[in-house]
């Protein structure tokens, strides 16, 4: 009897056990979620090519309703998407580019080449949306030259035109836009009509968005069937809410005080991986000291760049390669040095003559103190500890670099006036820094050095090196990707020599959300985890 | 002469309003930082000469400063208040979609103020110098000094984070799909934490100027009288005291009523709120010039209005005041 009754409890159990078992499987491999409730910070308007405000979320947003064709994968390699392949021509000024006969817009009319066609002459005619229209620079023209081909004519070869126009650009429809004379005060109705797997279906300003996803995207259907995404106004109320369960997923990077205490919470875990943004010294080449080699060597050597990442970042940064280019990139040369050595750094300045004669702890360069101001946004709480601990390090190898903090617009002001590196610069040394996009694409390295700035667009210090010149200039027009890795290399190797700016760290991104609600988040390299191959199931990430 | 002093008033309220939307014109643009960011986006770097130049001159920013100010006034009497440059939408709607928000909320708080602050501002002026009256003035005192994020972000973490009662954040739960009275409900929640907010840093004025009132009342000729004629306590609370401590009191909300409008901007944040007050905010840290012109041009006229308000409320509350 008993031994019955057990059998029986047995068989129950193991049923039981078997069916959870399955239930948890089927969530694991991509089961669709109904809704998912994401988090970001202010608003991002009405969400077209012309209106959406920032790089990040807003452009990830904006491409949730657009496709491209080429689609970064996970490694943040361009790869076909609305296109199928592109041929490069011998001279490297003819692309053919062959295009997807399955894909409709949103209201269910054809995507065609001639949408291509009239998308790429539209940016440039309405340069309103300046990144597409500089996306589109190296074009001279585009003609359809088949049912599902468009054939594209450089100005010059542009070794960046996977990354830098055909996998950033948004393919409009042209029975939409054909009619739009102003496309930044358009009317759209709120209706978004694109290719991308979401559908903006509502908008309220100042509070949501809501999406629902494309069911018949060509790609696959995606696995969030709507998503809601959450106007927040600052970090502390996006927080609030993400641990109160209001929503699953924040699309800022956890600051890194609050990674081990999110960590700590039940459900919440955090995807952390390379970021390609910077936080840097940048100094005005044209001054005193700095336009002495041994002291802007001196000041690499000084500053302990992994005190910076274990103290204010709380090792939630990854240390900065003196060659720009960060370690997780497929670029980096990893023949690139970066020392900390304090005693180094004390007798290259003693060697140069640069000592301190007068015994008050500060080295003197031609009879003035090594005194200058450290300029940094005092509304940004990691860069002013950068600042403030920047600072002692240097007073360790006879530097005073007083710190100044001053609000954004004054310190941007100061260090890149109007925008505009031909208007020079009017700051000693600054704590600045670089978003992803300036990193992802390893061509633009020559906007940080190029001397000339119709090329050097990004040179703040002022940087003026013959050899970093032509090398910059060749890796611009260089379409061969083993000559690029090359020309890169040595470039990597001469601003680790000759330090145009001293890269610190790169901070890591930290995603928080739970699991739970919503499990398939595939970090990219370099750029995080909210971006539309999120998703997508996996079978359509490429 | 009656009229003659109203007409003075009125050019008084003219020159303050034009001299407001002048300095509103100005003070944007003395800022430091370059509004370009903003027009050409993230990669502003990156533009050539003539993109940027052009930019510039679709913002009409090239021109003089004077020609500009001219373009503003010309514009402003159309009614035409631009286009937000952050958000590329005309700053009539994105004032019309906030405005009710901040006027629920504003509104209640006021109200809610109002009632508290008069109420305990006269049960501690008629028993004062008793334990509740000195309990209410220090508990008054307290309050006052409570940073208003920090008493918001305190209500969230306990009440919508820790206890899960309320939302912490928004107008409405995001997409719900609501309508009716679960709408009406939803809105209630979420108006809660912020409004209690907001009216407690309000309490302690209103109740000060109402106790302090309240007592120069009761030392007057005519209380003394009411209480000589034999009149009961309560008659003379409510028939003699009170009517005659509110005027300052209702100054004092009448001037809350304009700054309304002007939204509480960090209470709108904290929060998380779509009101005025968040827009204003958003827009200066933005440098979205047009909106903050827009937007401190609605809290003037709001301020000035409140002033005119008082200016006709007083004489009926107190007929001294009339012939003045």
């Amino acid at each position: 009897m008993l031994r019955k009754a057990t059998q029986r409890i047995l068989a129950v159990s193991l049923v039981l056990a078997l069916t959870l078992l399955l239930a948890a499987t089927a969530a694991a491999q991509g089961a669709p979620v109904e809704r998912l409730r994401i988090g970001i910070l202010g608003d991002e308007s009405t969400l077209t090519p012309y209106t959406y405000v920032t790089g990040y979320p807003g452009w990830n947003l904006l491409l949730l309703q657009y496709d491209t064709l080429y689609q970064l994968d996970l490694d943040g390699v361009p790869q076909p998407w609305l296109a199928t392949g592109a041929e490069v021509s011998e001279d490297g000024l003819t692309v053919t580019i062959d295009l997807r006969t399955d894909v409709t817009w949103h209201d269910g009319e054809p995507f065609t080449a001639a949408d291509v066609k009239f998308t790429y002459d539209y940016f440039r005619a309405h340069p309103e949306a300046g990144r597409f229209a500089r996306d589109l620079r190296p074009l001279s023209t585009i003609e359809v030259t088949g049912d599902a081909q468009v054939t594209l004519t450089l100005s010059a070869p542009s070794p960046s035109l996977a990354l830098g126009t055909l996998a950033d650009v948004p393919i409009l429809p042209e029975h939409i836009w054909a009619a739009v004379e102003t496309p930044a005060e358009h009317d759209f109705g709120g209706v978004n009509i694109g290719t991308g797997p979401y559908k903006l279906a509502e908008y309220q300003a100042g509070q949501f968005y809501r999406f629902v996803a494309n069911e018949d995207y060509f790609a696959g259907a995606p696995l969030v069937k709507e998503l809601v995404v959450v106007q927040f106004a600052d970090d502390a109320g996006s927080l609030a809410a993400f641990r109160a369960g209001e929503v699953d997923m924040l699309v800022r990077s956890v600051a890194p005080e609050q990674i081990d205490l999110l960590k700590a919470q039940e459900g919440v875990t955090i995807a952390q991986g390379p970021l390609f943004t910077t936080q840097m010294l940048n100094y005005d080449l044209g001054r005193a000291p700095f336009n002495r080699l041994e002291v802007r060597k001196a000041i690499s050597l000084a500053v302990d760049r992994q005190d910076l990442v274990d103290t204010i970042y709380l090792g939630a940064a990854t240390v900065g390669s003196a060659g720009w280019i960060h370690p997780a990139s497929p670029y980096f040369n990893p023949e690139v040095v970066t020392a900390y050595d304090p005693e180094a750094a004390r007798s290259l300045l003693d060697e140069a003559g640069i000592v301190d004669s007068d015994g008050d702890g500060i080295r003197e360069l031609d009879g003035e103190p090594l005194t200058f101001e450290l300029l940094v946004n005092g509304g940004d709480s990691l860069r002013l500890r950068i600042a403030e601990l920047v600072h002692e390090m240097l007073l360790q190898v006879g530097m005073d670099a007083q710190v100044a903090a001053v609000e954004q617009g004054t310190w941007e002001e100061a260090v890149w006036p109007g925008f505009d590196v031909t208007q020079g610069r009017d700051y000693d040394m600054a704590v600045w820094g670089w978003s992803a996009p300036v990193q992802a694409d390893p061509i633009r390295i020559s906007q940080l050095i190029h001397s000339d700035p119709a090329l050097g667009s990004l040179n703040l210090t002022g940087f003026v090196n013959e050899r970093a010149d032509a090398l910059s200039a060749q890796l611009n027009s260089e379409t061969d990707p083993a000559v690029q890795k090359q020309l890169l290399d040595e470039l990597q190797l001469i601003i680790a020599d000759q330090l145009p700016f001293v890269l610190l760290l790169y901070p890591d991104g930290a995603y928080a959300y739970r699991a739970s609600v919503y499990d398939d988040w595939a970090f990219m390299n370099g750029q995080g985890i909210f971006h539309k191959l999120s998703l997508l199931p996996e079978a359509a990430r490429p | 002469m009656l009229s003659q002093a109203r007409g003075g008033r009125a050019v008084q309220y003219l020159i303050v309003l034009v001299v407001a939307i002048t300095l509103n014109f100005f003070l944007p643009r003395l800022m430091p930082g370059n509004p370009l960011a903003l027009l050409a986006g993230v990669d502003v770097g990156l533009l050539k000469p003539e993109e940027r130049a052009q930019i510039i001159e679709g913002a009409g920013l090239d021109r003089p400063l004077g020609e500009q100010y001219l373009r503003y006034w010309g514009d402003l009497l159309q009614g035409d208040l631009g286009y937000s440059y952050r958000q590329k939408r005309p700053i009539v709607d994105l004032l019309l979609e906030r405005l009710p928000w901040t006027l629920l909320l504003s509104g209640a708080a006021l109200l809610l103020s109002a009632v508290v602050g008069i109420t305990t501002g006269a049960i501690s002026a008629w028993r004062r110098a008793r334990a509740i009256d000195l309990g209410l003035l220090w508990t008054m005192i307290v309050v006052n000094s409570l940073p208003s994020f920090w008493l918001g972000m305190l209500l969230i973490a306990v009440v919508a984070v820790q206890l899960g009662l309320l939302p912490s954040f928004g107008a409405v739960t995001p997409a719900s799909g609501y309508s009716g009275w679960t709408h009406v409900v939803d809105v209630l929640r979420h108006a809660i934490l912020p409004v209690i907010t907001l009216s407690v840093i309000s309490v302690p004025d209103i109740y000060l100027t109402m106790r302090y009132t309240m007592l120069g009342v009761l030392g007057e000729d005519f209380i003394r009288t009411a209480r000589a004629k034999g009149l009961s306590e309560r008659r003379i609370l409510f028939a003699h005291v009170i009517p005659n401590a509110l005027a300052p009191v209702v100054t004092v909300l009448t001037l809350r009523l304009g700054y309304a409008f002007g939204g509480a901007a960090v209470i709108e944040t904290v929060f998380s709120y779509p009101g005025l007050g968040r827009l204003i905010f958003e827009a200066v840290s933005g440098r979205d010039y047009p909106v903050m012109q827009a937007a401190f041009l609605l809290f003037t006229v709001a301020v000035l209005l409140a002033n005119l308000l008082a200016d006709f409320l007083y004489p009926l509350l107190d007929p001294r005041t009339k012939a003045a």
